[in-house]
């Protein structure tokens, strides 16, 4: 109780001591890691499975199908965002700090991502292999997935927020957030279809750039005011 | 260290002030017109059957609940005007207890406090030994039973400078020698100039003077 | 300005004025909407390429121009609940999420019913149908929250915080599913200009099932509102009365 007195901390040592936190908790709970990555591929795989198993069919329906499996991934791993933290009181701490809650908010979306969608990233390419992708199409559909992975968690985090006090919440998170998704989908789906017809991609990067823009300034605010209300 | 009152300009004004305040939960009014004063070395307990609506007052005293309607102060500043300010004096230990299982004690608490300000590896080490978890630092706190994790979350109140501690039945699951602990950590906070607010069941012993506020006959009540 | 803007906030005072204005709609409306339909079904001539399909405009336009209005309807209404914690926004906001999906779906109902002499199909993932879909799950998604949270207060400020996000998301939807796919024909055709390809033999009666359909829905949710007004202010006073002087009526 003796180095007490110093100035205030700053909001960075609490965002940075979240995120932290976070990162150390998914580490320590390794099949919650690594389910919604075996989700993603598995959903994948069921495409061939379903739709045909033509490598021109494929090509056709590679970009969709990584991309909407990707989504369906997000969507499951979002659950842990805040449940154990408002099952345990841990995110009445959180709500009770005196830093800007936009930062602490926001620290745990970016543990959120880089847990569930940089993975989802980082396997994509092997999926687009799987099913035929174009090997141009591996970069976009990397940089597109980079891009709008992040968009999906930090809109999810609002639905999650919500939802998060609720006794049953079935499928009530998908059915709010994943409309809300739907300009990620188009934009990072089209983008890697474009590609293969060789069209320019400088407005498909420049419209999810905004869209992550818009998203990591705004979501943020909304999630803390949810979990606000979801906690009254 | 607790920041001395004293050092305040605003020294004449009780801590937290509340004033009219009316909360009604499903149609029921769980108290209406509740007026008090908590000043600096004020020990409060509040009182009242189950259901009357104690942890609902302690909630909207921290601000996690907002559906009530009536005027709060802090150091005489509306809270909502400065809530930083009231959150940054504020300790709040709740029903859950805050101390996540999957992590160690040493790194719940290294978080729930950089979440006001950061402390250091011996400072906790002595918090815990002072709440009789010597040698747990390092232990995931789903292999601890529950009374120990609540002496983890109680380990806060040693490293926290807040000014004002509001506790949800903090002795529910502590045993003889834990409720003895936490008695002297209240009695010694008041007396360095901090306030308590806490509901329990629990018939208080402590060497100070304990105010006693009543929601099942609305108001303060002095003992 | 602020009194009254805090006045209309007692469910009361709503009660009351729109029980006197209700009459005054009704025969509003039944003038617009006979005139409406008559005009539309029996007067306007033939599209020279639609034929008679062109008549279900008359319900497809003014139908799908409020499901449009009803998320900026319910985004303000939210705004008000979350910043002035007013009950009757919350009110309107909850009653106009139901009215709004039907509203909705037969929107996308005439849709489909127009599209299918034009287009060849029943569904055409078109980008005014498509994200006139995806509108109608927005809602439900905001009907789904409420009836999921079990707190009114709670219920409340959820749904006004979806409402919004909502309500900024529509047009980013709007824009992301054009720029995607676009069979329609372009919004401007309807706009009220000189340089409208239309007449006034053809938009006059459309502005009058517009009027129509509008006072239809102003209507449904007053309605909507009046009893979710008597429900929640059970207990208050004045409902008792109200109660109290109705039944010898009813006996």
């Amino acid at each position: 109780m003796t180095d007490l007195t110093g100035p205030q901390v700053s909001t960075f040592t609490a965002f940075r001591a979240t995120l932290r936190r976070d990162l150390l908790i998914a580490l320590k709970r390794r099949n919650d890691l690594l389910n919604p990555l075996m989700f993603f591929l598995i959903v994948v795989s069921l495409f061939p499975l379903g739709v045909s198993s033509d490598p021109q069919e494929l090509t056709r329906i590679a970009a969709g199908t990584v991309w909407v499996s990707a989504l369906l991934a997000s969507m499951l791993s979002l659950d842990n965002l805040y449940r154990a933290d408002y099952e345990d009181g841990s995110l009445e701490q959180l709500l009770l700090s005196p830093q800007p809650l936009y930062f602490l908010v926001l620290a745990k979306n970016i543990a959120h991502w880089l847990v569930s969608g940089l993975p989802v990233v980082l396997l994509a390419p092997l999926l687009a292999y799987m099913l035929y992708l174009p090997a141009d199409a591996y970069w976009t559909l990397m940089l597109t997935l980079l891009l709008g992975t992040p968009v999906l968690s930090l809109f999810g985090s609002i639905g999650v927020a919500l939802t998060v006090g609720l006794g049953s919440r079935g499928l009530i998170l998908a059915v709010i957030v994943l409309p809300l998704t739907v300009p990620v989908l188009i934009i990072g789906a089209k983008a890697v279809a474009d590609v293969s017809l060789g069209l320019a991609l400088g407005m498909h990067y420049s419209l999810l750039g905004a869209l992550l823009a818009l998203s990591l300034s705004l979501a943020p605010l909304a999630s803390a005011a949810a979990l606000k209300i979801s906690v009254n | 260290m607790p920041d001395s009152p004293a050092a305040s300009p605003t020294v004449t004004q009780p801590l937290l002030r509340a004033q009219a305040l009316f909360c009604e939960r499903d149609d029921r009014v769980l108290f209406s017109g509740l007026d008090f004063e908590l000043n600096a070395g004020d020990l409060m307990q509040v009182q009242g059957s189950n259901g009357s609506g104690k942890t609902t007052l302690l909630r909207i005293l921290c601000g996690l609940n907002a559906s009530y309607e009536g005027e709060l102060f802090w150091r005489g500043v509306p809270i909502d005007e400065d809530r930083e300010a009231f959150l940054a004096s504020l300790l709040y230990l709740g029903h859950r207890v805050g101390v996540n299982k999957i992590l160690t004690a040493r790194e719940n608490l290294r978080w729930s406090c950089a979440l006001h300000s950061p402390v250091s590896d011996a400072d906790i080490d002595a918090a815990l030994r002072r709440v009789g978890l010597a040698g747990y630092a390092d232990v995931t706190c789903r292999n601890m039973s529950a009374g120990q994790q609540q002496r983890v979350s109680l380990a806060r109140l040693l490293l926290s400078p807040a000014t004002l501690w509001v506790l949800d039945e903090p002795f529910t699951t502590l045993d003889v020698h834990g409720v003895k602990t936490l008695e002297g950590l209240l009695a010694e906070h008041v007396e360095a100039g901090g306030a308590v607010l806490v509901t329990t069941h629990h018939a208080l012993t402590v060497p100070c003077t304990l105010r006693r506020l009543s929601l099942d006959k609305r108001g303060v009540v002095a003992a | 300005m602020w009194q009254w803007f805090f006045r209309l906030g007692s469910p009361k005072w709503f009660y009351e004025l729109s029980g006197r204005w209700l009459p005054w709609l009704y025969v509003a409306m039944t003038v617009l909407l006979s005139v409406g339909v008559i005009w539309a079904l029996l007067f306007v001539p033939q599209d020279y390429q639609q034929g008679d399909t062109i008549r279900i405009m008359y319900v497809h336009v003014p139908v799908a121009s409020i499901s449009l209005a009803c998320f900026p309807l319910m985004a303000v209404a939210g705004v008000i609940t979350l910043v002035w914690k007013m009950k009757l926004a919350d009110m309107v906001a909850m009653c106009a999420a139901p009215i709004g999906a039907w509203f909705t779906a037969v929107a996308l109902a005439t849709g489909a019913i127009w599209g299918q002499p034009i287009w060849g199909t029943w569904w055409a993932w078109d980008a005014r149908l498509t994200s006139m879909l995806i509108q109608f799950f927005l809602l439900i998604g905001v009907i789904a929250l409420r009836s999921a949270i079990e707190s009114q207060d709670a219920a409340a400020r959820a749904c006004a915080l979806l409402s919004i996000v909502g309500a900024i998301n529509v047009p980013i939807i709007k824009y992301s599913v054009e720029w995607w796919n676009t069979l329609h024909q372009p919004a401007s055709n309807f706009a009220m200009d000189n340089e409208s390809p239309f007449g006034p033999e053809i938009w006059v009666p459309l502005v009058i099932m517009i009027f129509a359909v509008y006072l239809f829905f102003v209507i449904s949710l007053i309605l909507s509102t009046r009893n979710e007004i008597l429900v929640r202010e059970r207990r208050s006073q004045w409902v008792v009365d109200l109660i109290a002087a109705q039944k010898p009526q009813g006996a």
